[in-house]
């Protein structure tokens, strides 16, 4: 529905008085607080919460994660969504693992075949960004379902083309160990996927606040006629959301890929939902315009530390659906208030 | 303008042209296929997508979109094998019945209270519906009882049971949608919410009622195709949005609200049944299903893009010469 068909009277009522409750919801660290609460609350439960250990294992889960995410949140920062995000991680790597495979991989053995991988997974991560870019802005189809298709084509390939290449069909394992190690490795004791996400969390930030690139995505998100009739290509703007989405989701996938030392078809279906659960937590809008890679970060980190915590509870997967679910929800429920109070002010 | 319109022809024949090259092509490979019984079999096979389609139209109508069905799905097959297995059939359809009404309106009280967009709430909804049955299942097989499963093989007539319940919705649907007020209101809030609005229609109370009219109609999709299959695993309804959707786009339903029927969404279910027919009599790989069902889907939004970006242009000239 519209949001302008909103009347004030919905979610106004009994919070016009709480004049902090207005300032907590639209904090930027509202979230990062509400995580700390969690810790707090879980810790008597589980003390191995704030292990060593465990608060690495944490990191790690949140580097590939955030890296997604920040794909997802320039998509929705021009009012779009992109839900294949995790079908080209799966596609893309398993592409990426038929080639290096020592298993009869089309390159196995050479020392180049990391490289070429490397570079298809990121070209099959354009292409299919592209894709979905080309459909939602020149083709005028919502990118809702664009990409709900283009997700179902391309999980549903990724399954078909890792059965053509293996016998057992369920992943195609045995990739070198040059690859292996960017998932865990590093240097300097800083694994490279921190360093990865790091820049691309900078990169990120720069764009959207040092570029014209960047003042155009904001523009088009607040206003897609406005920005037209302003000169700004738009079409071309949403495309390239969908491109940087696109290569993102690679990125994440590459790194799945190597901590799982294979490419699995199945990879990142249950990740979806996290993705945007952590960039809509995050403060970016579904109503476009607003976003900040802090506040993504602060998104991802929460959601990681709630299934972690849910995991060392020992919830079942049925739950952890369920509560996923409803922290988007709630995430979602969020952002509406934040939104009617800005329109408001 | 002349181009205009034959191009809005075309793409409105569109999926009527794509259902005669499937059906001529499929006769052509399988003697089987082009008979009155296989045609049944179809129509029987498509009829929990088409009843679902017709939730879907409605919520289509108003510019919505329901992505919880396959999860409302699985609940009530979970919901009816586990407990409520031993009651009368009338208790138990009611309950059905009440089960789709009241998840309708969860999605429901979400869009309309809070404004939040339809497709994230049933989105979060799809995860937590689908968590819940999968808790009450364990995840295992689910058994409907023998009287479920005995009305799944019934016939009236020489027609099976599900297609009379297909008709009896089709028909409740198309007098709803064109034949009364309501169904007038909800072609208003598609076109114009701001318009309808102003025009005194209680655009909020509609769009509520779709959403539970459409939770109505996938519990009725689950009731008839938990009874043909007489069992439901923990994959029972997952994705049936997809075909559900196609089948609504491609009997001419627009996503962008406002335009539709029910008997083109009745219509654009066969159509996705006797694809997936046509593969199965092919001996197709099973890893394509998915494939050929994405490329349907994704004709039948490229399509109507295209049919509503020429429908706006053919109505702003016509606005500007008067």
């Amino acid at each position: 529905m519209s949001n302008s068909t909103a009347d004030t009277r919905v979610g106004g009522g009994g919070l016009r008085p709480l004049q902090i409750l207005q300032r907590a919801i639209s904090s930027g660290y509202l979230v990062f607080a509400l995580t700390i609460l969690y810790v707090l609350a879980v810790w008597p439960f589980v003390p191995e919460i704030l292990s060593r250990t465990n608060l690495v294992a944490i990191l790690l889960q949140v580097i590939p994660l955030f890296i997604a995410a920040m794909g997802l949140m320039l998509v929705l920062m021009v009012a779009q969504i992109d839900l294949s995000a995790t079908s080209i991680m799966a596609l893309s790597c398993v592409v990426g693992a038929s080639i290096i495979t020592a298993q009869g991989g089309y390159m196995a053995g050479s020392p180049m075949a990391t490289i070429v991988a490397i570079v298809v997974i990121l070209a099959i991560g354009i292409a299919f960004g592209l894709l979905n870019g080309f459909c939602t802005a020149y083709m005028e189809m919502p990118s809702f379902l664009v990409t709900l298709t283009t997700m179902m084509f391309f999980s549903g390939a990724a399954i078909w083309y890792t059965a053509l290449h293996t016998a057992s069909g369920s992943s195609i394992g045995s990739l070198p160990g040059s690859f292996v190690q960017l998932g865990y490795g590093g240097i300097f004791g800083i694994p490279y996927a921190g360093i990865a996400a790091v820049l691309i969390g900078l990169g990120t930030h720069f764009l959207l606040t040092g570029t014209v690139f960047g003042r155009w995505i904001v523009a088009v998100g607040f206003n897609p006629r406005a920005a037209l009739v302003s000169g700004i290509p738009v079409r071309r703007v949403i495309v390239w959301t969908f491109v940087i989405s696109g290569i993102c989701s690679a990125i994440a996938g590459i790194i799945y890929t190597a901590r799982l030392e294979a490419g699995m078809p199945i990879l990142g279906q249950r990740i979806l939902l996290d993705i945007i659960g952590a960039t809509v937590i995050g403060g970016v809008s579904l109503f476009g315009g607003t976003g900040r890679v802090l506040g993504v970060f602060f998104g991802v980190l929460f959601l990681s530390v709630v299934d972690n915590g849910l995991q060392l509870m020992g919830l079942s997967l049925s739950s952890v659906f369920a509560i996923k679910g409803s922290v988007i929800l709630f995430a979602a429920l969020l952002d509406v208030l934040r939104h009617k109070m800005v329109a408001r002010s | 303008m002349n181009n205009h319109r034959l191009l809005l022809a075309i793409l409105n024949a569109a999926p009527l042209i794509l259902f005669g090259l499937i059906v001529v092509t499929l006769s052509l490979l399988s003697d089987s296929f082009l008979s009155v019984a296989n045609f049944r079999n179809i129509v029987n096979q498509a009829a929990p997508v088409a009843v679902m389609a017709i939730g879907m139209t409605f919520v289509l109508l108003v510019k919505g979109v329901d992505l919880s069905i396959g999860s409302v799905m699985y609940l009530v097959a979970v919901l009816m094998g586990l407990y409520l297995s031993g009651l009368p059939l009338v208790v138990v359809i009611a309950a059905v019945l009440l089960i789709g009404l009241v998840f309708g309106a969860v999605n429901a009280t979400f869009i309309t209270r809070f404004d939040i967009a339809p497709f994230i709430v049933t989105l979060a909804t799809l995860f937590i519906i689908r968590g819940l049955a999968l808790f009450l299942s364990g995840t295992r097989m689910v058994f409907q009882s023998d009287t479920i499963q005995t009305m799944g093989r019934s016939a009236l007539f020489g027609v099976p049971y599900a297609i009379w319940i297909l008709a009896i919705i089709a028909a409740i649907g198309w007098v709803v949608l064109s034949q009364t007020p309501y169904g007038r209101q909800i072609y208003a809030v598609g076109a114009d919410p701001h318009a309808a609005e102003k025009a005194g229609i209680p655009v909020r109370r509609i769009v509520f009622s779709v959403f539970c009219i459409c939770g109505v109609c996938a519990a009725i999709g689950a009731f008839i195709s938990v009874s043909q299959i007489g069992a439901a695993s923990a994959t029972f309804g997952y994705q049936k949005e997809f075909p559900v959707i196609a089948a609504a786009v491609l009997g001419g339903t627009s996503l962008f609200g406002g335009r539709g029927g029910v008997f083109g969404s009745i219509f654009g279910a066969v159509l996705v049944q006797t694809t997936e027919n046509g593969l199965v009599m092919l001996n197709a790989d099973p890893y394509l299903y998915p494939l050929v069902a994405a490329l349907i889907i994704f004709l039948a939004a490229w399509v109507d893009g295209r049919r509503t970006a020429i429908t706006e242009r053919l109505e702003r000239r016509k606005i500007r010469v008067e």
